[in-house]
This record gives C-alpha cells, structure tokens and sequence, in this order.
C-alpha cells in the first residue's frame, strides 16, 4: 500500500508494518496557471497545505505576501476566501477567491529538504573528525 | 483522578455527545530543537515569532472548559510570559501539563511555584544516546535530567513523556523506565509517533501491527517501580488488548491560528470556537473506519486515551479493567521471550515474531 490510496479498511489498517510517509512535490517558486475555477481552488488547496509564504496578486493589483492558513470552499469563488497572516501585520486576515488573480509559491518551504539520513551522515562525519556537543539547531528569525 | 471521573460521569448524566477532557494549548511554535521526527515547527520565522497572550490561553480554556491543559508546542518554556498563563490556568484550578524539553527548565523553575495542579512533563525518547539522536541534539539528555532532578527536588510534579519510532530497541526502553523512575518522577508518558506530513523524516513511522508488536514487549511484565501517567485502558489498546475508535474532539487543539480542525495532529483548517469547531467538523471523515489515509497509522494519546478514559469511568467493565489495570504487571512468557531475541540492524530494527494468524494475533501469547 502506498500512501496515495483514497481508503484504507480496517485490516488494512490493523496490518500495517510501517506507515507510508509523504511524498512532497517541490512547490517552491511555483507559479501556477489560474485559468479556470477548477484550478485556482486546487492550488488554493495546496498553498494551505505549504509551509512557506505565498505571494497573492490581486485583481486590483495589489500584491500581498500571506501565510496560508485555513480556507473555507463556498459554491461559488465570491463565497469563500482563505485566511492568512503576513509577516508585518498582527492580525489575521480574509481574501476572497474571487479577487485572486495570481498566487506564487514565492517562500522558502520550511518543511523540505531536511531528512533523518542527512542528520545521520552529518552526525557521523562530525563525530569520526572529533566534534563534540553535535546538534542541528532551529533556523534563526531574524 | 477524581476531578476527571466527576466531569465524565456529569457529562453522561447530562447526556453530553461530545465534550473534552484535555485542552491541547499550543502558546507558541518556536522550539530551540531541530527534531527529525517533528512536523509541528517548520513555519516561516514571522509565524515562528508569533504566540498566544494570557487572555487569549485563558479564553479558550474558559469556552472549552477541560478539566486538564495540555502545553505543548513549540516549546511552551520560550514563551515570555508562560509564567502568567500557567498560573491563571492553576487559579482556574486547570491540571496543566507542561510539556518541555527541558532545555530552559532549570534556569525558569525559581519562576514557577509547586502546585498539585502543574506537572512539567519532560520529553526524553528513552535512553542518553537514543534520545540525543532522536532530538538531534547531543547533550540534550544531561540537561534535561538536570532539570528533572531540580524540578523534583524543588517539590514539582514531574512526568517524562516519550515518542517511539521504527527501531526502538524494547530492552533500552525498559531501561530507560528503571533510570527515570530512579530520578523520582510520578510516572512515564509514551507514544508511538505520529506520521506527520511535515516531519523532516518519513521513512521510520510504525503502522499499527508494528506498534502493537512493540508495545507489547516494552509493556508486558511490568517493574512494580513503574508507573505510568496514563489511562491504563490506553496502555492496553497499544499493546492490542482491546480497540478504540479516535475521537478527535476528546483532546481538542487551540494555538494562533485557532481551533485546529480536526485534531492536534492533522490540519485541515481551524475554527473560531469551539464550538464551531464541534459543529462545522465532519468527523465521520476522520479515524480508522472512515479509510482516511492520514489516520491510517495513528493511535496517538490525542485520540484514543479520552475513549480509554471515557470507557473507564461510565462503564462497569470499564472501570474493573482500569483498576486492574492499575495493579497487574501484565505477566506474559511469549513477550519475555521477544525480549531475550537478538535485535535486528537497520532502520525497521524490531523484534520479529511469527506470522499473525488474525487480525491483533500477533501480539497475544
């Protein structure tokens, strides 16, 4: 079984050695095409699920650097909008579907590129030259 | 323990369908580790920078009304005014547990005063050299038993809680049980680990068989010095004596974006309350019978310790089981024997038993 399976039953589930894990695309720097309401719901889709800011042009022109963080899918675009924070302002804020004409996939993706066997070889080379106190530290915020 | 069968018992009486037992409040994101195994931190610096202030802890505890906060993270020690917020959850008369590498935890203690109400419950993924590995950080463990000894011996309650992956050794688990409880905590806290998508590693995440098989040999012929900080039901669906479905509202999630839908560990969305949180979910998507992929391998605390709790106090075979549970060493030969078996190398380095003959055979003597 893989994880792109829509369902598992429960002996499926009951049986499981190891649990898939995800496999991610590289959406960094991605600019999709928005030509039809199909498409700009599925990106919509996946900006939510990206860990990295997005750059959204609007159809009034203005640009706006967002971290996407929850959506709510109305019938039409006019009904739903996506929340977000950006990085200058406290507050949560709403744009409708309907008034994004552009969204770029324009943020580092803080979740990709670090792997167990990449910390496992660095480990093991840093030990074999005689380093002490080993770590990987959080990335700075500033 | 009596706060809690209060509450469930007066939530059956009063007909309740679906109601809390722990408040999951995640003041902030930052963490001052770079676990391997953790999806919960990768976020751009300004989200990374951003957290929850008193008031807002305070109204989100006060609209739920859990009788128990759970502060993970992130980690909840680098937040400036953790101080404040725990002591509002104590004057509320909240059972916090404080969930901590223990990195800041002796330097921030003298801020802190012992109450029945606050437990720091530490992260140690078992023994020096394997919870080193598993936090990425060397040196980890000595300062966070550091903080653990002076915590206890400044009159904390203190737990350790652990995250398990594919190639945990059982043999060092048990080990690890002895050297804790040396250090003169209440109890241990375990888990097998979560397949977040984010997590930096997807390559070591246990399916259901294989923690079954594990937790079986970690947890069978109990130590009478061992205590664990958990629903005894719980300890038993791990070790696959009994199932439980998930219920994601049991152990709800709140942190700065709000109401995470539907739990602590998948996020699909949030809500502004709780209570749409509660009414807006589609929880018939979510847990084992739904076939939902992303609850495939999950049997986490989050969402199957509230069903063991919930079963233990409004059942009568519940609550004779739980206080069993309590007493039993949980004596079983075929376990012991799991244990006396060389290990296997490589990443999925666990006990290999014979082939199950039904569905959660596997793991019965």
């Amino acid at each position: 079984m893989t994880a792109e399976v829509l369902k598992y039953t429960r002996e499926q589930v009951e049986s499981l050695e190891l649990a898939p894990g995800t496999e991610r695309g590289n959406l960094e720097g991605w600019v999709p095409e928005l030509a039809s309401e199909d498409e700009l719901r599925d990106v919509l889709e996946k900006a939510l699920d990206y860990r990295g800011d997005v750059t959204l042009t609007l159809k009034s022109g203005e640009k706006i650097e967002a971290f996407i963080f929850n959506r709510h899918t109305g019938a039409t675009l006019a009904d739903s909008w996506v929340m977000y924070f950006t990085p200058t302002a406290a507050d949560r804020r709403k744009v409708s579907y309907a008034d994004i004409a552009r969204l770029e996939f324009s943020g580092k993706d803080r979740a990709a590129g670090k792997h167990w066997e990449d910390w496992v070889k660095a480990y093991n080379e840093r030990k074999a030259a005689g380093e002490k106190n080993i770590a990987l530290v959080p990335e700075k915020l500033d | 323990m009596w706060t809690v069968s209060t509450y469930v018992l007066k939530k059956k009486l009063t007909g309740a369908k679906r109601y809390p037992l722990v408040l999951m409040l995640e003041p902030l994101f930052r963490c001052n580790l770079a676990c391997a195994g953790c999806g919960k931190v990768q976020y751009p610096p300004h989200i990374l920078k951003k957290q929850l202030t008193p008031e807002e802890c305070f109204r989100a505890i006060d609209e739920c009304g859990a009788p128990m906060v759970s502060l993970p993270g992130g980690e909840p020690l680098l937040h400036p005014q953790i101080v404040e917020i725990v002591n509002g959850l104590i004057a509320r008369k909240k059972y916090i547990y404080l969930c901590t590498n223990a990195l800041e935890l002796k330097r921030r203690l003298p801020e802190f005063t012992p109450s029945k109400y606050l437990t720091f419950s530490v992260h140690l993924d078992g023994e020096r050299e394997h919870h080193d590995y598993s936090v990425c950080r060397e040196g980890g463990w000595d300062i966070a038993v550091e903080g653990i000894k002076e915590a206890v011996k400044r009159g904390f309650r203190v737990t350790t809680n652990a995250t398990f992956f594919d190639g945990t050794d059982p043999n060092s688990v048990r080990s690890f049980f002895d050297q804790v409880m040396g250090m003169g905590v209440e109890g241990i806290v375990l888990s097998p680990g979560y397949s977040y998508e984010k997590a930096p590693d997807q390559n070591r995440f246990l399916g259901r068989a294989r923690v079954r098989r594990l937790f079986r040999a970690i947890l069978s012929n109990r130590k009478p010095s061992w205590k664990f900080n958990m629903s005894p039901l719980f300890l038993e669906f791990l070790m696959g004596d009994r199932n439980y479905d998930c219920i994601p509202w049991g152990m709800p999630a709140y942190n700065i974006f709000g109401w995470q839908r539907p739990c602590y560990l998948l996020q699909e969305g949030y809500a502004d309350s709780y209570k749409e949180l509660l009414e807006s979910t589609k929880w018939e998507d979510y847990g084992v019978p739904s076939g939902n992929p992303k609850c495939a391998n999950c049997m986490v605390s989050c969402g199957y310790e509230a069903p063991a709790v919930i079963d233990g106090f409004t059942t009568l075979k519940g609550f004779f089981a739980m206080v069993r549970g309590n007493f039993s060493r949980y004596q079983d030969d075929h376990a012991l024997k799991l244990l006396n078996e060389p290990m296997p190398h490589g990443p999925a380095s666990l006990v290999q038993i014979e082939k199950p003959s039904s569905e959660l055979e596997e793991t019965r003597a």
